[in-house]
């Protein structure tokens, strides 16, 4: 699981890369907008062959896409089974006894599938080109205007920047932690329900414990430094849109008003 | 020929801007009942190379034996459970591992995972945290509650009570106090010439490779640099420079004395031999 690629800042040298935190996150909104746009498989396509032609810019490999995925594969298989069970329109596919698979579920989940892999590859052209730090920026000068109605910009941005910091860190404790136990003869595969219960109970445990420690650690080392929340704070860099900046938005305009058209005149 | 490695590479993160290659091409023979040191630099893969004994990790190139295993490079092994009670690993930072509500649970979760039964795995525990130096008043309290060290203690006392063939010790001293150490150090040592497990154990301390090992493997940037006995490998001066490894204090005093006049021979083992040798000879001049 060192392979787990959701959510994981890959340090290369893009365009995308350079570009203003602040923008990518209103481009990753739109996208994410346009993906919610009924614009059948046609729209779908679209963003597709859009984004592919981003991540390819980004110097990310599908495969780092594909394996952002995988874990969601579960997730599928257990859909399908509920919508196989629920769904009822569209052609009869087989039937097995008393229970007939119709196309529409199947339809159906592959509907789900395309927009989760559409959210995958959107939502990693944007975590995986935007260091946490810039991140975090982002997201306070975007929440900036809020700040005069009272919203704490700077503590949500701090805290999801530190939420998605640590995202990695816990895969990989929880990874160790596996190894350890699986030293002992924690069977992560085979074994009865009971000693499944066991293998995570002997993995959830110790993450906890770890994860608790390590909030502790953080958030002394961040105070022995003074960080203080809600005092003025200067900053090292400042964020500055550039020409691309402005074509990324531009672009990603485009491709919402493509599928809002889309929609209508299909 | 319990443990040998063939030509065994292996890459984190394959594929990824992350990619590292940790092992490059490792040829190793480890002989069964002996206790072997490794050592080496901070970041030069000893602890990838020990976690392939047990098949934590799998090799990318390459050939493991272990006991009656194979485990080859592209195959997906199957049921290593079996191989896992045989090899314990004990991890660098083990005492992460603690879960269950009493340190005895925690103890006796291995052998249970390895099917005996649950008296017998407690009365393993029990025999395993005595090994280590945890007496009856451990037994009952939360691994929580402990300090690192004897967290430590119950971490390795969980492999010991598995009874396994090879003992494999991830820096198992670190942090803990020096009595604490040698106390350890003693009772691996038992383990192997007592019981005779082979003993494979990740140090930084040449002390310990000096006073307790038979031979010493030397990795460096991901290969074998040098194997061979630990005793023969300390007396070479020159090739410890080479290795960039100073040696133990006996020896650094005993090349000291004799490049100012004595003539102590290579068989002194201990301090206080030295002690007696250079008294002898300050008589036999006086
Ligand atoms: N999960 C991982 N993903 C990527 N690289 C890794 C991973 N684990 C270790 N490495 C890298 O592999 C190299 C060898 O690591 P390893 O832990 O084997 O070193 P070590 O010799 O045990 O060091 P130490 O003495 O500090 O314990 C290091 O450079 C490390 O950065
Ligand atoms: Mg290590």
């Amino acid at each position: 699981m060192g392979n787990f690629t959701l959510g994981r800042y890959m340090p290369l040298d893009s365009p995308i890369h350079k570009m203003d935190p602040r923008m990518k996150i209103i481009a990753m909104l739109l996208m994410l907008i346009s993906i919610f746009i009924n614009a059948g498989w046609i729209g779908y396509g679209i963003i597709f062959v859009v984004m592919s032609c981003v991540i390819m810019t980004a110097k990310l490999s599908f495969r780092f896409i594909w394996k952002a995925m995988k874990p969601m594969l579960f997730m599928l298989c257990f859909l399908l089974v509920i919508n196989a069970l629920v769904v009822t329109t569209g052609v009869p596919l087989f039937t097995i006894g008393s229970f007939t698979l119709y196309s529409g579920a199947v339809m159906q989940t592959l509907y789900i599938a395309v927009r989760l892999l559409l959210m995958i590859m959107i939502t990693t052209c944007l975590t995986a080109t935007t260091k946490p730090m810039d991140m975090t920026l982002g997201i306070e000068d975007l929440l900036g205007p809020l700040k005069k109605i009272g919203v704490p910009a700077h503590e949500i941005a701090m805290l999801i920047s530190i939420a998605l910091r640590f995202i990695p860190d816990l895969i990989d404790e929880t990874q160790r932690i596996m190894k350890a136990q699986q030293s002992r003869g924690v069977d992560m595969q085979e074994g009865t329900i009971k000693e499944k219960v066991g293998a995570i109970l002997s993995l959830i445990v110790p993450l906890f414990v770890s994860a608790f420690q390590r909030a502790e650690d953080l958030a002394n080392a961040m105070e022995a430094r003074g960080y203080a929340p809600g005092e003025p704070r200067t900053r090292y860099r400042t964020l500055k849109f550039h020409a691309r900046d402005y074509i990324l938005l531009g672009g990603s305009l485009c491709i919402l008003v493509t599928m809002i058209g889309v929609s209508i005149l299909l | 020929m319990p443990i040998q490695f063939e030509n065994v590479s292996h890459v984190y993160s394959a594929g990824t801007p992350y990619q590292y290659q940790a092992l490059k091409g490792i040829n190793l023979k480890i002989a069964e009942g002996k206790m072997t040191a490794v050592i080496g630099e901070t970041g030069s893969g000893k602890s990838t190379l020990v976690q392939h004994l047990n098949a934590l990790l799998l090799p990318d190139e390459g050939k493991i034996r272990i006991l009656d295993r194979v485990i080859v490079a592209g195959e997906k092994p199957k049921k290593l459970k079996s191989l896992r009670g045989k090899v314990g690993l004990v991890f660098q930072f083990p005492e992460y591992q603690l879960f269950e509500e009493t340190v005895i649970k925690d103890v006796a979760f291995g052998p249970k995972n390895f099917g005996v039964s649950e008296q017998e795995a407690v009365l393993k525990a029990k025999q395993a945290l005595h090994l280590v130096g945890l007496g009856e008043e451990f037994f009952e309290k939360s691994p929580l509650e402990l300090s690192g060290g004897q967290k430590r203690r119950v971490a390795i006392a969980g492999i010991l009570a598995m009874d396994p063939k090879v003992l494999v010790l991830d820096e198992p001293t670190a942090g803990l106090d020096p009595a604490g150490t040698k106390m350890m150090m003693r009772l691996f040592e038992r383990l192997n010439k007592e019981m005779h497990k082979t003993v494979l154990i990740v140090t930084h301390d040449m002390e310990q490779v000096f006073a307790y090992c038979d031979d010493v493997v030397i990795v460096a940037d991901g290969k074998i640099r040098m194997h061979g006995p630990a005793k023969k490998f300390f007396e070479d001066s020159r090739l410890c420079k080479e290795m960039n490894i100073l040696p133990p204090a006996l020896i650094r005093t005993r090349d000291a004395l004799n490049q100012n006049g004595f003539e102590i021979p290579s068989d002194i083992a201990d301090i206080h031999a030295l002690a007696k040798e250079i008294r002898k000879q300050v008589k036999r001049h006086g």
